[in-house]
């Protein structure tokens, strides 16, 4: 979009091929798709998703020195969470669209056909955030109800009531018979 | 023998996620086959679950300029200009290309494409079609139900479909008009055309599409006009008419028995 990427002198890069162990950046890089697929299940846009995760990795870099070499994966998304639940304000405050999003939205969306309303994306708008964000944590990311709260340091009480609160809520929007299973006779 | 002892809410979550220890899952299951509001709340939880991680799967994937967003390079929605990371580009493009060139690199020139999913596009083409055609009083379709077998074979063959079959809807009273080849998702579709006694009109859409993956049912509406869609493997279909949601279903659930699977 922006700028060239490569801008880098390219023959440092090759004199610098030492034996790399894994680096901090290459396990972010790797991570990206999965991180890619939380932020996206946490907002409401292509858009506000990509930034979303490049605040992560931002943020990430910068903090590297507080990573402990322990789970880095649970790290990074504790860091992506806190940034989401963080964000309140800051969002509210974003005067208007820029032209991303409106790509975004034509292509991706295409939010005000009522055609394409998607039901389930749409019951999820309607999720308190730290609801959501459990939510996706241990259903779309595969985590245990301890990890979320160790992740998230929150009791794991607090994080069955917000699972429960998700899916309650989830449960009551999708109720409308919209979504019917056929079945083929054998 | 002891304890009836009840089923905790966070059991059932357990159970619904699949974290529960053969003994625990047991009994869970023997309290949910005696409460059926209970099991009912779990099995719609679980197939919450499945949505859920349909809708997102496809996000999981990395894009050509993930490495910019490494160097700070990445030019975003909002005005905040990257302000950091003189932690060159260079240094992050040594790490990517040394340590993960293999199995990361053929993934950095995946295109980084957003586009509507054929789920979002089946239904809205197959209303405009349904609009622009079962008002036609003259030419609603190519070919007409009096050539039916011939009708058959070529959209078949256009669809790469082996033995299609030209739905029968007499059961719910339609009658076929006849059918047309036109584009779905830019690949070549089948459209059928039904009309009952009184003239109503319906159209019945399918089309192909390799990269399905999902297999979904679900209805559409706009205005008054009901799409009824659903995919099966690389086939997607859809039912469209300015009839009611019931009998739409219905005749669906026809077309879906009378469809090769």
């Amino acid at each position: 979009m922006s700028q060239n990427p490569d801008q880098s002198p390219s023959g440092t890069a090759r004199e610098a091929q030492a034996p790399a162990p894994i680096s901090f950046e290459a396990q972010i890089l790797a991570l990206l798709p999965t991180l890619r697929r939380y932020s996206r299940s946490l907002t409401r846009s292509d858009t506000e998703s990509e930034d979303l995760l490049q605040d992560c990795v931002e943020k990430a870099l910068l903090s590297r020195a507080q990573w402990r070499g322990s789970n880095f994966k649970s790290w990074a998304y504790r860091i992506m969470t806190n940034l989401h639940l963080n964000a309140r304000r800051s969002i509210a405050r974003r005067p208007s669209v820029g032209i991303e999003e409106a790509e975004t939205v034509a292509a991706g969306t295409s939010a005000d056909d009522p055609l394409e309303k998607n039901r389930l994306v749409q019951a999820l708008e309607t999720l308190p955030k730290e609801a959501r964000a459990v939510l996706m944590l241990v259903v779309v990311e595969g985590y245990a109800y301890q990890e979320v709260a160790d992740m998230l340091d929150i009791p794991v009480g607090t994080v069955m009531s917000r699972l429960s609160r998700a899916r309650q809520a989830l449960r009551e929007k999708m109720r409308e018979e919209n979504v019917i299973p056929l079945r083929r006779p054998r | 023998m002891t304890e009836a002892r009840s089923v905790s809410e966070a059991e059932l979550h357990a159970y619904a996620d699949g974290f529960l220890d053969e003994a625990d899952r047991a009994r869970v299951q023997s309290f949910l086959a005696e409460n059926p509001e209970a099991a009912q709340m779990v099995s719609d939880w679980q197939e919450q679950n499945e949505e859920l991680r349909a809708a997102f799967a496809g996000y999981e994937r990395s894009k050509l300029s993930d490495i910019r967003l490494l160097s700070g390079g990445l030019a975003r929605a909002g005005t905040r200009p990257s302000r950091r990371l003189a932690l060159a580009a260079a240094a992050v493009l040594i790490f990517a290309a040394g340590a993960l060139g293999g199995h990361y690199g053929p993934l950095l020139f995946e295109p980084a494409d957003i586009r509507l999913t054929y789920a979002e596009i089946l239904p809205r083409e197959a209303r405009t079609a349904f609009l622009v055609y079962a008002s036609e009083v003259r030419h609603p379709v190519e070919v007409f139900a009096n050539e039916e077998t011939h009708l058959a074979t070529w959209l078949g063959k256009r669809l790469s479909i082996a033995n299609l079959k030209v739905p029968n809807l007499q059961g719910q009273g339609f009658k076929l008009v006849g059918g047309r080849l036109l584009p779905v998702g830019g690949k070549p579709g089948a459209l059928f055309m039904y009309e009952d006694q009184g003239g109503q009109r319906l159209t019945v859409l399918v089309g192909r599409n390799k990269e399905n993956r999902t297999t979904s049912f679900r209805f559409a509406s706009a205005n008054s006009v009901e799409t009824f869609y659903w995919i099966d493997g690389e086939l997607g279909y859809a039912v469209t008419g300015e009839i009611s949601r019931d009998m739409l279903r219905r005749i669906a659930e026809e077309c879906y028995r009378q469809f090769p699977s």
